[in-house]
């Protein structure tokens, strides 16, 4: 399975050029004397403008695999490559330049933003900061940012606690964006937003695809998963067991945990 | 009014105060009722005030600034609206079963998972403490947490999203609630999970005749197990409606909402958006809310006052006003 899932990466890797590339990376937790192997072995390419989904049942490593290739959690073992070039040096990772370049959405949208900032505020300074405009027009491109994902110019004077879930998911999407970066890696980015607002963010997330963003969309809605993935991996117990174009996984699955994993969306269409 | 609702929410209206002076209103004119082992889904966009509706439910509307301003809110014929402390101690927790939104920040960080579920389960002042590690470990296999040895000593940093979820969880049903209020329970759970988790819900129900207010934008998750459907837009209920009969809504927000369901399109097609945005709280449009997205509006929807729950059929209310003219 393993070799067969590295062919496919070689020969994929063929005609594009491949922006992330992850090579036998474990991650290993020592926890209360369990040995956790939340990442074991696994390898990974993002190639350049493609969104590669990542699918798999809850603790089997997605998060933890993510935060490794954003340059969060150094692997226990194992490397992880952008644009050819290893990210990690020493304990740091994604030094100078390359620091903007892959931005991460984390599951919890507390996590990313700052609580004593009002949202444009910590969006537009984020603007400021990688893309240099000045204060004024940061400010705009702000309020234009959120307003795209249906945050009105209201709300985004709010501060994070006085959102709701979904509009604070939405800003932690934004600050993400803000950083224009060329790799957006993406746990669980729509999981508390309802269907009309997550039309808009996937079609936010679409314009940003075809003017080149590539992105790495964890999550556990396979409806998205399955609008927005070329490619999806799907990970058990920190390896990855199967992998493939979007469609074949769908239509198509070859490990009986896929296909579990598929069948049990419960109702899809409503009765 | 009869006594017998479990849970009886009318015309309530939910104020946070922005400054010294100034108010601002995120819930106004929502009614809802429950009865006992009603399983009732609530839906509406992001920012619709759902989130306030399940707080003032466990009084805990005061840690985001805000409070009741108006309306009825009856549980078990207890008024929740002038409930002192004391009765909310006998109350929330033990009679309302809370699993909050933000479950992944939920578990306190500072404490073992083992420690929070002690207190969920000391709650009961009577409970023999030599049982407690049996029971807390009874709670994370019925939420089929895997290591559940292991889990009682982590912390939550330490738990994947879906892990902590379910310790919310169980911790919200430790003292076999009347009511369970789980807003979001199942975002960022796999599928499979998911599944679990809402044939938990549904035999907590049989067994305890528990009932369920159930948050969710999974719509078809909300179908397949809800009794009835309620749905909110802009601080507002606007509907409700038994859940397998929600394509025949009798409003046009509803329909929206449902209409732009990712599973009706191919992959990277083009998606389907309510009009406009939801108005933001403090710039509600007068009469019906919607008014200003609805492809259906006339000048009778905008009226000066707020549009009632017209009853329409068993269990179906809406306050459209051109209920009976709008086709799918
Ligand atoms: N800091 C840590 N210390 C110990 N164990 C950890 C730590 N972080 C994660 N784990 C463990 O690693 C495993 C994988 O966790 P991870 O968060 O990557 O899962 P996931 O696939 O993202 O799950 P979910 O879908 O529930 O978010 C889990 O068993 C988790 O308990
Ligand atoms: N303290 C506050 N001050 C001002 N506005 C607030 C405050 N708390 C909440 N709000 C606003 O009240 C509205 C309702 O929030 P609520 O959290 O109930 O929404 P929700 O329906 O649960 O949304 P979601 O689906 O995104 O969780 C939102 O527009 C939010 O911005
Ligand atoms: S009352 Fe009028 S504006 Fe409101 S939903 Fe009905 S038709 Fe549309
Ligand atoms: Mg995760
Ligand atoms: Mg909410």
């Amino acid at each position: 399975m393993k070799l067969l899932v590295y062919a496919m990466t070689k020969l994929r890797g063929k005609n594009t050029v491949n922006i992330i590339e992850a090579k036998n990376v474990s991650v290993i937790f020592d926890s209360y004397g369990d040995v956790i192997k939340a990442v074991d072995q696994v390898d990974f390419v993002l190639p350049k403008g493609q969104t590669i989904g990542v699918v798999g049942e809850s603790g089997s490593g997605k998060s933890t695999f993510a935060r490794v290739l954003s340059g969060l959690q150094l692997p226990t073992s194992g490397s992880v490559t952008f644009m050819g070039k290893p990210i990690q040096s020493g304990r740091n990772t994604y030094e100078g330049a390359l620091r903007k370049e892959v931005q991460m959405v984390f599951q919890d949208p507390y996590g990313s933003l700052n609580p004593r900032m009002r949202i444009v505020k910590a969006i537009a300074e984020a603007i400021r900061q990688h893309q240099g405009l000045d204060k004024k027009a940061s400010r705009v491109a702000a309020l234009d940012l959120l307003e795209s994902m249906g945050i009105s110019n209201l709300d985004a004077q709010k501060f994070p606690s006085k959102l709701s879930g979904g509009q604070r998911q939405r800003a932690s999407v934004a600050r993400a964006l803000s950083a224009q970066p060329s790799v957006l890696i993406a746990d669980e980015p729509t999981s508390a937003i309802d269907q009309s607002a997550q039309a808009q963010l996937l079609g936010l997330f679409n314009d940003l695809i075809k003017k080149g963003l590539s992105i790495v969309l964890v999550s556990h809605d396979l409806g998205v998963i399955r609008y927005l993935s070329d490619y999806v991996y799907v990970m058990k117990d920190g390896i990855f067991v199967e992998s493939g174009k979007s469609e074949e996984i769908f239509n198509n699955p070859k490990e009986d945990y896929t296909k579990k994993l598929i069948s049990s969306i419960p109702g899809r269409s409503i009765k | 009014m009869s006594g017998n609702h479990l849970l009886e929410i009318k015309n309530l209206k939910i104020d946070v105060r922005v400054t010294k002076k100034r108010r601002l209103s995120i819930v106004d004119t929502a009614s809802l009722i429950i009865e006992p082992g009603q399983i009732i889904g609530l839906i509406g966009e992001s920012g619709s005030g759902k989130t306030m509706l399940c707080r003032s439910l466990v009084g805990t509307l005061g840690r985001r600034g805000a409070y009741i301003a108006s309306g009825q809110l009856k549980f078990d014929g207890i008024d929740l609206i002038s409930a002192k402390q004391s009765v909310w101690n006998e109350i929330r927790g033990k009679r309302i079963g809370y699993v909050p939104q933000s479950a992944l920040a939920g578990p306190n960080p500072v404490m073992t998972i083992g420690a929070q579920l002690a207190e969920a389960i000391l709650q009961d002042e009577n409970f023999p403490k030599a049982d407690l590690e049996k029971r807390s470990l009874e709670l994370l296999n019925i939420v089929q947490i895997r290591r559940p040895e292991t889990v009682l000593k982590q912390y939550q940093h330490e738990l994947s999203g879906g892990m902590k979820q379910r310790v919310m969880i169980a911790c919200a049903i430790a003292q076999q609630p009347q009511l369970i209020v789980a807003d979001e329970p199942t975002t960022g759970l796999d599928v499979t999970v998911q599944a679990e988790i809402m044939e938990l819900l549904k035999q907590i129900r049989k067994d305890f005749n528990t009932s369920i207010i159930l948050v969710s934008h999974d719509l078809p998750l909300i179908n397949e197990i809800c009794d009835d459907t309620v749905v909110m837009h802009a601080g507002t209920t606007v509907e409700k409606i038994p859940s397998k009969s929600i394509k025949a809504s009798k409003h046009p927000y509803t329909l929206a909402l449902y209409n732009s369901r990712i599973d009706l399109v191919v992959p990277k097609g083009q998606l389907k958006t309510i009009n406009g945005q939801p108005p933001s709280v403090g710039s509600w449009p007068e009469g019906c809310r919607f008014s200003e997205r609805c492809d259906f509006v006339k000048d009778k929807c905008r009226v000066k006052q707020d549009l009632p729950l017209i009853t329409i059929g068993t269990s179906h209310e809406t306050s459209c006003l051109r209920y009976d003219e709008i086709a799918r």
